[in-house]
């Protein structure tokens, strides 16, 4: 489903080169939950931001669902995002003007979604994560754990296959934690990829598999 | 159109009240500029058209003359007379002719009521009242073809004459004398302006059936020939072929401009009209450069929230918003900023012509009243405003949702 052959990431800042990625090869199969593992500026986002369609590598090739991204334009690279791919961030980065029913609604309307099905859906997904109630409440009058679950349910608004996590438990208590990595594992059982960066072994040993960075090089 | 985006940029844009108060301002005034030298440039147009048609609409004036060439043995300077029996010469051999009208005119002492005034009296037929937009106020008419055939003594004045001989009293059916022969007042010419004229305003003359003139003119030639074309395209076709026609019958060169000359209003109107809409079309760039000064200020503001915005338009992109979908985004804000300020202005625009179009002209003198208080606020204007802002919305939101299109998605997400 996922496969990256002999990812280069290269940023050039002035006449320096920084090697963010080298020649990682990765293959993420359907419905697996792996976590990627590693120090700062080993390469963990770069590797997230590639894998999410928010980046392009300088060298290699990545192949989504058996087709190559190198290919594709920003606004195709938008779409693969909106519906392939929901992102949790660790920052949650949601839209602070926003009630908590208008930030999990915009993947909806993005992808042309009516009225009557972005309704319907996002009354579901708030149901499941136990936040209708607090449909008209913007981000900032929401604690840390509920602001995750909002950036959970905008993630699955449009169903996509992959679910990216970037350390979603870091700016948790570990009560919050917890049920955000009991959804994770709930929506994995339900079949669906998940790929999670974290520092925290303990959250990481809920995966199946962990990838190891170091200096932009998988390790093991 | 969903309006969840556009609802995001309400909050940004209300925190940047004041710098949003000075850009409103710019645009009210932008558009009161605009809409107010429009309105007063096709003010001018319009009453330059009217004042011009005081004359008489799409009229042709043929004068004798003196030939400046020899013709057929025959020396130079031989006066050329017109006669009335020109009128129908030129009428049966023009079919491009629609109304023809002979007019004499002398001037002389009349009076009525006690009172004694030195005026214009004309001669002329029935026909001249449309030629030349004679018409009369209510209870009264112009000269009639069964005036000018029996020959009646009656008149049909300026209203400035029948103030002056009768005040305010009612004029019709009084008699004026003139040059001792006694008229009866059958019209009164209805106020209009007037701002071509050749024997005075038409507000000071006195005009009689032809037939009735001779008693007291016993001159056979007239002053003048008035021809109205069928076309108004046919204003020269026709001139040419009045000087050909009267040079073979008076025996001058055709091509003698000394031997008739004519006062052709079509061809001086297209000139008066172009000039009238030069200045309408510069009037209009005036104001939409006054415009254009705040369309600036709203794309400074637009530049300054694309990049508040940075992280809001990352996290849009990054959860699959296309390049669009911030472009639209971008514009529908910018024309929201820009309704707001131009409402105002149109709204006041529109009252201030209305006001200004409540003051009186005067009739008496043909002043500059007459074209600057009678701006017109007219579909035309309307149209050309909402595609001057159109324009200006479209240049002014475009850059900036164009520069925030473009952001990329991973800096803008680590953008605080």
């Amino acid at each position: 489903m996922i496969e990256l052959r002999g990812i280069t990431k290269v940023y050039r800042m002035g006449s320096q080169a920084l090697e963010a990625l080298r020649a990682v090869s990765l293959t993420i199969g359907r419905g697996e939950f792996i976590s990627i593992m590693g120090p700062s500026g080993s390469g963990k986002s770069t590797l997230m931001n590639i894998i999410g369609c928010l980046d392009t590598p300088t060298a290699g090739e990545y192949v989504l669902d058996g087709d190559r991204v190198a290919g594709l334009t920003f606004d195709q690279l938008a779409a693969v995002r909106n519906r392939k791919i929901g992102f949790v961030f660790q920052n949650f980065n949601l839209l602070p003007y926003a009630t908590t029913w208008e930030n999990v609604e915009l993947p909806l309307l993005f992808n042309g979604k009516n009225a009557k099905k972005r309704k319907s859906r996002v009354r579901e997904l708030l149901d499941a994560v136990g936040l209708y109630d607090w449909r008209e409440h913007r981000p900032a009058e929401l604690s840390g754990g509920q602001q995750q679950r909002v950036a959970l349910a905008r993630a699955l608004a449009n169903d996509p296959p992959i679910l990216l996590a970037d350390e979603p438990t870091g700016n948790l208590d570990s009560k919050s934690g917890e049920e955000i990595m009991t959804i994770l594992t709930e929506l994995w059982r339900a079949g669906r990829t998940i790929v999670m960066v974290t520092h925290n072994d303990h959250i990481a040993a809920r995966s199946e598999r962990i990838v190891r960075l170091f200096d932009g090089q998988v390790v093991s | 159109m969903n309006l969840t985006l556009p609802r995001f940029f309400w909050s940004e844009y209300r925190k940047r009240r004041k710098k949003v108060a000075l850009i409103t301002f710019a645009l009210f005034w932008g558009t009161l500029s605009i809409l107010l030298l429009m309105a007063f440039g096709q003010g001018l147009t319009t009453q330059f058209r009217v004042a011009f048609s005081g004359l008489g609409e799409t009229l042709i004036m043929v004068y004798g003359g003196q030939t400046s060439l020899e013709f057929e043995g025959l020396p130079k300077g031989r006066p050329i007379s017109l006669y009335p029996e020109d009128v129908d010469y030129l009428k049966d051999r023009i079919p491009e002719i629609m109304t023809i009208a002979p007019e004499s005119y002398i001037y002389l002492q009349v009076s009525a009521s006690g009172k004694e005034i030195n005026r214009s009296v004309h001669g002329t037929t029935a026909e001249f009242g449309a030629l030349r937009t004679q018409i009369p106020q209510p209870g009264g008419r112009f000269l009639n073809a069964d005036d000018v055939a029996a020959g009646r003594k009656v008149a049909f004045i300026g209203w400035k004459v029948a103030t002056d001989l009768f005040g305010g009293e009612e004029a019709v059916g009084r008699p004026v004398i003139i040059n001792r022969i006694p008229f009866t007042v059958i019209g009164v010419l209805k106020k209009k302006i007037q701002d071509s004229m050749y024997q005075g305003p038409d507000a000071d003359q006195i005009y009689l059936p032809s037939s009735a003139y001779r008693q007291i003119d016993n001159r056979r030639r007239i002053n003048q020939i008035h021809i109205q074309p069928r076309s108004a395209d046919d204003s020269m076709l026709i001139e040419s072929r009045v000087r050909t026609l009267l040079g073979r019958k008076y025996r001058f060169d055709p091509d003698d401009r000394y031997a008739t000359s004519f006062w052709n209003t079509i061809e001086n109107n297209k000139e008066g009209m172009a000039v009238f809409q030069g200045i309408e079309i510069f009037l209009g760039i005036i104001g939409a450069l006054t415009l254009l000064i705040g369309a600036v200020g709203v794309t400074n503001l637009m530049y300054a929230l694309a990049k508040e915005r940075t992280k809001e338009i990352g996290i849009k992109l990054a959860i699959g918003a296309r390049r669009r979908v911030i472009v639209q985004q971008f514009l529908l804000e910018t024309a929201f900023v820009f309704a707001k300020g131009t409402f105002w202005g149109f709204v006041t625009a529109f009252n201030i012509v209305h006001l200004i179009r409540l003051a009186p002209i005067s009739y008496d003198s043909f002043g500059i009243e007459a074209y600057l208080l009678r701006p017109v606020f007219s579909l035309r204007i309307f149209v050309a405003y909402l595609i001057i802002v159109g324009l200006l919305v479209f240049l002014s939101g475009i850059f900036p949702a164009l520069r925030a299109s473009r952001l990329n998605p991973i800096e803008s997400l680590r953008y605080e």
